[in-house]
């Protein structure tokens, strides 16, 4: 299953207003849910659980669906962006300057969003996707893993 | 004392070697591929960094991110392990230049024995007997023609940058010797990046004898005894035991002095520090040949730790830190006898296909001289990525007819279900009459099989 799929399953549920959403099949198992969190005003806050496991099952369960009670209005997965090196993570190009980005930014794929530094060389890291910043997941200067997320994005 | 060491292997390894740091107090780094996330030195480790994807060129070998991972962990040292970086000198390098220690020998001592070439002349140097064969690297098949002709068939093209039993092939005459030696340096630039090889007589049906060393930076060095490892399958070790069988043999006493202060000797000439193994074949009418030193801790060094009493990855770090080795010759016993069975995830009954997979049932053998160093728990999943051994099973007893009798009684107690395991065909090898005799040589397994699957 890939994000095209996922994508097309997210559409059904809004049209059809399905805010939890379950598969398990022989080799994954996807657990979709919508909920709306944080204050009013016209755009709400959307949080999607997307649990994708590949299992190496043996005697695998059967195929199962589980539709809940309907809900909220449409909303876009967000993605991780994640780090593709290990090294400790800076928000600035230099201690005196201001963060590469913000919350609310729109990005592109060629945007810098951060600085990862390993073994004394700063390597400049890029979003490589186009959407808007909705969550900074790391503070200044401590250490990061690979693929560990670093920020939130809603792609557009 | 160091403070915090980094583990740059995976596996049952990787839990040995935090075993020795947690006891000597000193706090652990693991680090770990995606495919490794729930692995055991993962969870035994103080701290734990995911370095990358799964295959190891994307991890447990990329240097540049294990020394990422060790500067933001602020180590002291690393410890290799065993495969992997372990041998490479420009890992060992770039480590010191990080300030860094390595736990392993010195670069010196690595450049000293950088390949099999340059070691077999070191050991020539060193007044030891080395099997007939080149002079160095063979670069034409008109050299191979000539080398072979000198020191006669049967005769093996060996990859100076192999190792662990791989990169080798036999010709019996002129014509597989040209083909090979073809074949077999294409192979070696794929599998090791270096095409050169070297020629050495192939001699037929020997004992696999290695010495365990060890050395302090004072140029202090001593061997810890040999380990026979002849029980080979494809030049994989499976059963190795000491003491050897061969140099019991009232007939072969001499031997063993004779083939330790060799080890000594060579370990000396190329400065060697920490642990290490000089691997000798032993021929037929007693006559005995260096074949290469292994820069490392290896798989099978808990026999000699349980026949010596000494700990040796312990001993790794104390060295590392520039302990002096504070034991002599004299102060290391044999007692007792020991054997190992490497247990793998592989279906006998099927050449030996990997059986990559999530373990369902698992429960080891214990009781009094039993010891398993393993990394495998019920249910987790052995990834395909890597090498297929899940665990060592170990035995000691008082004399070779208790550890055998003890490691049967073992194996008969395993119970893993959900992978295919190699503990059936171990329980064939101990039950032999010829093992159990003593009498095997590297043909062994060879000749088992063809009795148990005759039709192969």
């Amino acid at each position: 299953m890939d994000l095209k799929d996922i994508k097309a399953i997210i559409d059904l549920m809004k049209k059809n207003s399905v805010s939890e959403f379950e598969l398990e099949k022989q080799d994954f198992k996807i657990r979709l849910k919508r909920g709306m969190s944080g204050g009013g005003g016209s755009v709400g806050n959307y949080e999607e659980a997307v649990a994708l496991n590949y299992a190496q099952a043996m005697n695998a369960p059967p195929p199962a669906v589980t539709v809940a009670a309907p809900a909220l209005p449409p909303g876009i997965p967000e993605l991780d962006i994640k780090s593709p090196m290990i090294g400790t993570f800076y928000r600035s190009p230099s201690p005196e300057s201001a963060p590469y980005i913000e919350v609310g930014v729109e990005v592109n794929p060629e945007t810098v969003v951060c600085i990862i530094e390993a073994m004394k060389v700063m390597n400049e890291i890029k979003a490589e996707a186009k959407g808007v910043i909705t969550q900074v997941m790391v503070e200044n200067a401590k250490p990061v893993e690979f693929g560990q997320p670093l920020f939130k994005i809603r792609p557009n | 004392m160091f403070e915090k060491i980094l583990v740059a292997n995976r596996g049952e390894i990787a839990v040995r070697i935090i075993r020795a740091c947690k006891e000597l107090n000193v706090r652990t780094v693991a680090i770990y591929s995606e495919a490794d996330a729930n692995s055991m030195h993962v969870q035994m480790a103080d701290e734990a960094i995911c370095i990358g994807k799964s295959p190891a060129s994307e991890s447990y070998l990329r240097i540049d991110r294990i020394v990422s991972a060790a500067e933001i962990t602020d180590v002291d040292a690393i410890h290799p392990g065993y495969g992997f970086l372990a041998e490479n000198a420009h890992f060992a390098d770039v480590c010191e230049s990080c300030n860094i220690r390595f736990i392993g020998p010195n670069s010196r001592a690595m450049s000293a024995l950088e390949d099999k070439a340059v070691s077999r002349a070191l050991a020539k140097k060193a007044d030891v007997p080395t099997p007939p064969g080149s002079e160095g690297v063979v670069d034409t098949e008109q050299d191979a023609l000539a080398v072979a002709k000198k020191i006669g068939y049967p005769v093996m093209i060996k990859a100076i940058a192999g190792g662990g039993g791989r990169g080798m092939r036999v010709a019996h005459n002129d014509i597989s010797l040209v083909k090979g030696f073809h074949t077999a340096r294409t192979e070696a630039e794929k599998a090791f990046g270096n095409s050169g090889v070297y020629i050495e007589k192939f001699i037929e049906n020997p004992h696999h004898i290695e010495f365990q060393i060890l050395g302090d930076n004072r140029g202090n060095i001593i061997h810890l005894g040999e380990r026979d490892c002849s029980i080979q399958r494809r030049n994989q070790k499976l059963v190795e035991e000491s003491p050897s069988p061969l140099l019991e043999n009232p007939k072969y006493k001499k031997l063993r002095e004779k083939m330790g202060k060799a080890a000594i000797r060579i370990a000396k000439e190329a400065n060697y520090t920490n642990a290490g193994t000089v691997e000798f074949i032993v021929d037929q009418a007693g006559n005995f040949f260096f074949l290469e030193v292994n820069k490392r801790i290896q798989v099978e060094h808990p026999v000699t730790e349980e026949v010596t009493g000494i700990d040796m990855v312990r001993y790794q770090i104390m060295l590392a830190m520039g302990e002096p080795l504070r034991l002599s010759q004299s102060d290391v016993q044999l007692k007792g006898h020991a054997i190992e069975c490497r247990i793998n995830a592989e279906d006998p009954f099927d050449d030996f296909r990997p059986s990559p997979g999530r373990i369902e049932m698992y429960y080891q053998p214990g009781g009094h001289g039993v010891r398993v160093d393993t990394h495998a728990y019920a249910g987790y999943t052995m990834p395909p990525y890597y090498d297929s051994m899940l665990g060592k099973l170990i035995t000691f007893g008082k004399d070779r007819r208790e550890a055998m009798d003890r490691m049967s009684r073992a194996l008969s107690e395993y119970m893993i279900t959900g992978i295919k395991t190699t503990i059936a065909f171990q329980q064939s090898i101990l039950q032999d009459p010829n093992f159990r005799r003593g009498v095997y040589s590297t043909s062994f397994i060879e000749q088992l099989l063809s009795r148990q699957f005759p039709a192969q």
